[in-house]
């Protein structure tokens, strides 16, 4: 026979239980609630950031899902590339606005000031010079399209820009070398695609044509240790189309100075050429893209040459 | 086993919980702009409206293949029951002015469905349970954000859920009384014609069927129950999904296959799930389950589990049934099915990527069913113990019990995609997992005064996620003005609109191009994560 006591007891624990389980869960809503940002903390804190910024400061948000705020009180100091994802090359302080405790970086940082539930950090890094950005120099380039051995100048010119929505890929700047008018996808310029990652990259957009050339070529690029490329295809066609690579290969002064090849899955891809033999001197810097068949080979690519800067 | 009959009081309590829903759906409907698929079926049930105004006053030609196939081609992948009831609400709105808006004439008949899936839990579960559990398995359907938030739309899974249950419940009555079998097949009908989740209803009724009559078997009992449910929904269910069905009529095979084929071979939502945005399966097994346990509130979950757990005694399998042992129609391992079932259909790893909560809706009304279970046996537990002769402190514990569902459903309108309940750290902490945000666009319509102010004098807009059928009901609404235009291209636009979902993020960089600019105008939050972005165009 069950002792009643015990039943007695286990009723209580039941009853207890639930009501706990129900208190639990109103009050974890109404802290959750609690906890959001105010406006105010928000205005604060970027006001902060906004009064201490420099041209080379960098400004990240942390988590990364509220990077729409803080673009939307600090936008003004985002160019497309410091809004896109990239190495630190080229900045001087990285300003962190962040909330929930989050952080992007593991080291102490150099200040901290909380504004409510808000927080702003900043450190000071050391990171490579920036020598010469073939993105934001683009405009600069030669851009040619080779068809059966003959090359055929693409004109940098205003053209319409149309579209937008998904699966449409990036969208075309107004100013660009346009290839081939029937061709639309054959243009080549700066803009900004999703990679595999679904994140942001500042590149220039050269599609290649098949497997002859379309090239870039920049005269007088001063360069430093490294030349480093960057690229991948976008996040639609770099997740699902073919095994067709595309070939990236960089020239200086019309040698052979380094080669990508990137296939669909690789995502965004690396490349690293010693430049330091040639240090401080200027030269032609050609980027030439290629594929055997070049349907769906939508590659973008972003370069720097670079130097290394001592100890600040 | 009989079943018993519900009392009139019963009867008034199911009816006021339904008008109550329905009212506290009207009321609110207004803050809903319409979602992408409710776009869809308000056009298609236009057509379908035109078509039975036609057949009205001109049945031949309306009859003909060239005129069916003109007003029914349109949304022909999905069944015609609701977009028929949908245009049936628009053609008397038409003629007798009944909503306040256009959407609302469309949305009505959803919502109604809603609230008759209320009294219709209370129903089944008066009659099994008791009023007490009943009301609160209903109330707690109720008050689960996402049904509320389905409940408002023009759209299917509401329906189906309501469809769904009705067909379980004549089943379960077929089982004790061979009368109800007509009704079984009449309510599969409509459950057919209203979405293919209805297809696996037979496989389910089959298994519990085969499960009771072994029971019976082994329990010697002689009034083993029918089985006339069976011809009855294999009969009436396909002759009623033709019958209501138009586009069927002719081509019909081939056209039936067409529409299995389609959901057969169903394309891939893109998904975000614990960080990764899925594009193709197999998704993980796991997201129905998660899913449910970050979208349903804690305590109407925990109170499934002890009813459950209080009912584990009717759930033992056929095979350990004793000569002489009591057995009936048992609505438990039913309602197990029913739960189960469709949960297990999306975990499969050959589904279809079918991400949101919608698309296992139908497992709901027996979770809140099982909770009402859950919700009797802590109280008679409790009574005898701290609740003893208190009835006072018995009906606080209901309040508190249900506090967590009403308090989050209040919250999670007009976000209820968006909305997770604090098991997973609420919308912050959802973002911070990488859930799913929303989908289907609508959460423009939290934008249109917004929209109003800054573009006073009209303007354009690119609506991303919004169909242009949803941004034109806003204006038939009048939630938004008309000289507020959508265009087709980002840099006509003199704002864009990003709805933020990560696989949208080559919207949001595409809006950086159109107007050389990272900053947006205006972030609409939700929680304080980030719903919509929306730039301006100032070249």
């Amino acid at each position: 026979m069950a002792d009643p006591t015990q039943k007695s007891s286990l009723a209580a624990w039941v009853w207890v239980l639930v009501a706990c389980v129900a208190v639990f869960e109103l009050v974890a809503h109404s802290v959750i609630r609690a906890r959001v940002p105010s406006d105010r903390s928000w205005r604060d804190a970027t006001t902060f950031v906004r009064e201490r910024f420099e041209p080379t400061d960098r400004v990240v948000a942390a988590p990364h899902w509220v990077d729409p705020i803080v673009r939307s009180y600090l936008g003004d100091l985002f160019s497309l590339s410091s809004a896109s994802v990239g190495d630190l090359a080229g900045v001087d302080r990285v300003w962190e606005v962040a909330i929930r405790g989050v952080t992007s970086r593991s080291e102490p940082p150099a200040l901290e000031e909380p504004f409510g539930r808000v927080r702003v950090r900043m450190w000071s890094v050391v990171t490579d010079e920036v020598l010469f950005d073939f993105v934001e120099e683009i405009d600069r380039a030669e851009v040619d399209l080779l068809t059966e051995g003959s090359a055929q100048r693409c004109p940098w010119m205003h053209a319409k820009v149309q579209g937008g929505g998904l699966g449409h890929g990036p969208l075309p700047p107004p100013d660009r070398f346009v290839c081939d008018p029937a061709r639309p996808w054959l243009w080549v310029g700066g803009t900004v695609m999703a990679d595999l990652d679904l994140e942001p990259r500042r590149c220039v957009w050269q599609h290649p044509a098949g497997p002859e050339p379309v090239r870039a070529a920049f005269r007088d690029v001063p360069l430093g240790d490294k030349l480093v490329v960057q690229g991948g295809l976008d996040y639609n066609n770099e997740r699902t189309a073919g095994n067709i690579a595309v070939r990236l290969r960089v020239f200086i002064d019309d040698r052979l100075a380094g080669e990508m090849r990137h296939q669909a899955r690789d995502g965004w891809s690396r490349l690293e050429i010693d430049t330091s033999r040639l240090n401080g001197t200027a030269h032609q810097v050609r980027i030439e893209t290629t594929a055997a068949k070049p349907h769906a080979r939508t590659f973008c690519w972003s370069a720097s040459t670079r130097g290394t800067r001592g100890e600040r | 086993m009989t079943v018993r009959k519900l009392t009139w009081s019963e009867q008034l309590v199911g009816a006021a919980l339904c008008v109550g829903y329905v009212m506290a759906l009207v009321w609110t409907a207004p803050d809903l702009a319409m979602s992408r698929d409710e776009s869809f079926y308000a056009h298609a049930a236009k057509d379908y409206g035109g078509w039975v105004a036609e057949l009205t006053t001109s049945p031949s030609s309306a009859l003909g293949r060239e005129h069916i196939d003109r007003a029914w081609d349109y949304n022909w992948e999905h069944p015609p029951w609701m977009k028929l009831t949908f245009a049936w609400s628009w053609l008397l709105h038409q003629k007798l002015g009944l909503f306040s808006s256009e959407s609302l004439a469309f949305r009505f008949p959803g919502m109604l469905t809603a609230g008759l899936l209320l009294w219709l839990i209370y129903s089944w579960g008066a009659v099994t349970m008791g009023r007490r559990g009943a009301l609160f398995a209903a109330l707690a359907f109720a008050m689960l954000p996402r049904v509320f938030y389905h409940s408002h739309l023009a759209a299917f899974d509401v329906p189906i859920a309501f469809f769904i249950t009705f067909t379980a419940y004549a089943y379960w009555r077929t089982l004790s009384d061979g009368r109800w079998a007509l009704l079984t097949g009449f309510a599969f009908g409509l459950a057919l014609a209203t979405k293919h989740n209805s297809w696996i209803l037979p496989g389910i009724f089959l298994i519990h069927y085969l499960w009771v009559r072994r029971q019976y078997a082994l329990a010697d009992r002689l009034d083993r129950p029918t089985i006339s449910w069976l011809p009855s929904m294999l009969v009436i269910g396909p002759v009623m999904l033709v019958a209501t069905w138009p586009w069927v009529w002719h081509h019909t095979w081939s056209r039936l296959l067409a529409y299995a084929q389609f959901h057969l071979r169903h394309v891939h939502y893109t998904y975000e799930y614990l960080g990764v945005s899925y594009f193709e399966p197999p998704f993980p097994i796991s997201v129905p389950f998660v899913m449910t346990l970050f979208t349903v509130p804690l305590t109407i979950l925990v109170m499934a589990l002890i009813g459950l757990v209080h009912r584990r005694a009717a759930l033992v399998p056929p095979w350990k049934t004793r000569r002489g042992d009591a057995t009936d129609t048992n609505a438990d391992v039913l309602w197990l099915g029913c739960l189960a079932a469709p949960l297990l259909a999306i975990a499969l790893p050959w589904s279809p990527i079918f991400g949101g909560t919608k698309h296992w809706i139908t497992a709901y009304p027996f979770l809140a069913l099982f909770a009402g279970w859950g919700f009797v046996a802590v109280i008679d537990l409790a009574t005898g113990a701290l609740l003893a002769e208190r009835r006072g402190a018995a009906w606080a514990l209901t309040a508190l019990c249900l506090a967590p569902g009403l308090v989050e459903t209040v919250h999670s309108h007009p976000f209820g995609l968006s909305h997770y309940t604090p098991l997973a750290g609420g919308v912050p902490g959802a973002a911070d997992l990488g859930m799913n945000r929303q989908f289907w666009g609508f959460t423009t319509g939290s934008l249109a005064d917004w929209l109003t102010k800054t573009l006073p004098d009209g303007g354009t807009v690119w609506t991303c996620d919004t169909t242009w059928g949803a941004w034109r009901m806003m204006q038939a609404d009048r939630r938004l003005p008309s000289n507020i235009r959508p265009v087709r291209s980002m840099v006509d636009a003199d704002l864009v609109l990003v709805h933020h979902e990560p696989h949208f993020n080559e919207v949001d960089f595409q809006a950086w191009m159109a107007f050389d600019d990272v900053k947006p105008v205006h972030v609409l939050t939700y929680d304080g994560v980030p719903i919509m972005s929306v730039y301006q165009n100032s070249r």
